[in-house]
């Protein structure tokens, strides 16, 4: 009797193991670098039919089940998770992490592309690493910021990621011309221009006198305070107050000087602005 | 009443009746679809920049959309509803995502989902706004109509989404272990 329940304890414990054996055990790595290979190991024997379903994949094939299925690294490449799936009398899933490859370029937003000069935090700028498969990488990177204005530099600063970003926020200069703004992460540089333009006008000033037909007036060469010259086209408004009424002109600025010619016989008192800046008053007597 | 070429105005009147009650289930479709995503949005760790109330809305609705959009996307084997929601890096796996299910006859489902999303990173001129999304849904994969995957999943994901032409759109969506 005692031999019996052995022969039939041992009889249940290799039909167990059997069992045990045919059974999937699906074996996926945690996590594996974009690009890299994996190797995912399903237990038991027999075909069986693999789906892999994850960012830009969604495939089945048949595979051997009890030997190791390699999944190639160039159907990895977009980081995120993947489901793998094994199925052959039921079915058996497990995800695995593909994570992102080290820095490869830089998604570099910088704004405005033209600035006045001398103006507080107007010029700031938004770096995002990315690997080769452009996804995004958040391990935390040091990220370089440059301004140059020619030979002036006017910002360097080095900037830790978080979640992945990194921006810098500055003034502009005191010069007019490029500003060349890089953000750099080991070996990789992105560059970006920014034009730095003259300000308001300051301290703007006319002259004039009659004319035959009227009076004409001009601006003198118009600069913003920081002496950069105002740039051609930007508008000038010469406004005349007389007895008969008031007369508004807008002139483009040529070469650094606004003109205008007003059609008004009687006294004139002639002022200017641009922009919020107002200038000097002129007083023309009456024509004679 | 019959016209000279026999289509009588009883026909027209058919035919009209089918196209509404077509596109009112179109509607109803994409409506059912929208509504059965939950969004809980916190953008008040948005930083350096600080997040207008009106803007935040634009981006419930549009982030509700655009996950609405991926789900019957992947659901119905077809690229028409990422048009619009996603664009760059999002929009190409997406497809490409798409592209593969149809070759392969697989589809995926993504039933019941609850979305917590919280703002990280807010851009200083407010074009870049990156988001953390911890998302709960069923995830149904099927061959040939034959399910070879259900459960419910948790994932983790970092979006980065942009303001478009009249909407703010996914340029990047990539799930991470953890944040």
């Amino acid at each position: 009797m005692r031999h019996r329940l052995a022969i039939f304890a041992a009889l249940c414990s290799v039909a167990f193991l059997v069992q045990l054996c045919s059974a999937q055990e699906l074996r996926v790595p945690e996590s594996t670098i974009a690009g890299d290979d994996a190797a995912i190991s399903a237990g038991g024997g027999g075909k069986g039919t693999l789906y892999v379903v994850g960012p830009g994949i969604a495939q089945k094939s048949d595979v051997n089940l009890g030997e190791d299925i390699h999944i190639p690294g160039k159907e990895l490449h977009n980081a995120g998770a993947y489901l793998v799936i094994v199925c052959s009398s039921s079915c058996e899933s497990g995800t695995l992490y593909v994570t992102p490859a080290k820095p490869y370029s830089l998604a570099f937003i910088v704004h405005p592309s033209r600035v006045p000069v001398g103006r507080n935090d107007a010029i700031s700028g938004v770096a995002f690493p990315f690997d080769q498969y452009r996804n995004l990488v958040r391990t935390p990177a040091t990220v370089n910021f440059e301004l140059n204005a020619g030979k002036e530099s006017l910002l360097s600063r080095a900037v830790h990621t978080q979640q992945g970003a990194a921006w810098f926020r500055t003034s502009s200069g005191r010069t007019a011309g490029t500003v060349q703004v890089m953000a750099s992460v080991e070996d990789i540089s992105a560059k970006r221009a920014v034009q730095q333009v003259a300000s308001d006008p300051c301290n703007l000033r006319i002259t004039g006198g009659r004319t035959k037909k009227g009076i004409e007036v001009q601006t003198e060469p118009v600069h913003d305070c920081a002496g950069n010259p105002v740039p051609d086209g930007t508008i000038v408004t010469f406004t005349a107050q007389g007895p008969q009424g008031k007369i508004t002109v807008d002139a483009p600025i040529k070469q650094g000087i606004a003109r205008a010619e007003m059609e008004a016989k009687g006294a004139e008192t002639i002022s200017v602005a641009s922009g919020v800046v107002m200038g000097n008053e002129l007083r023309i007597g009456a024509q004679p | 009443m019959k016209r000279a070429s026999g289509f009588t105005i009883r026909d027209f009147a058919v035919g009209v009746t089918a196209m509404c009650v077509m596109c009112a289930a179109v509607t109803l479709s994409s409506y059912a679809a929208e509504t059965s995503v939950q969004v809980q949005m916190d953008m008040s760790k948005a930083t350096p920049r600080s997040m207008e109330p009106l803007t935040e809305r634009a981006v419930l609705r549009d982030y509700r959309f655009a996950w609405a959009s991926m789900a019957q996307a992947l659901e119905f084997n077809s690229v028409d509803p990422l048009q619009g929601p996603f664009e760059g890096d999002a929009m190409r796996w997406l497809k490409n995502t798409v592209l593969s299910q149809q070759q392969s006859g697989i589809t995926q489902r993504y039933g019941n989902q609850s979305h917590r999303v919280e703002a990280v990173f807010y851009s200083p001129e407010g074009d870049v706004l990156e988001l953390h999304d911890t998302v709960q849904y069923q995830l149904q994969v099927s061959d040939g109509g034959k399910v070879v995957h259900d459960d419910p999943v948790t994932i983790r994901y970092v979006v980065l989404m942009t303001p478009g032409a009249d909407r703010w759109v996914i340029r990047q969506l990539q799930a991470v272990p953890q944040f």
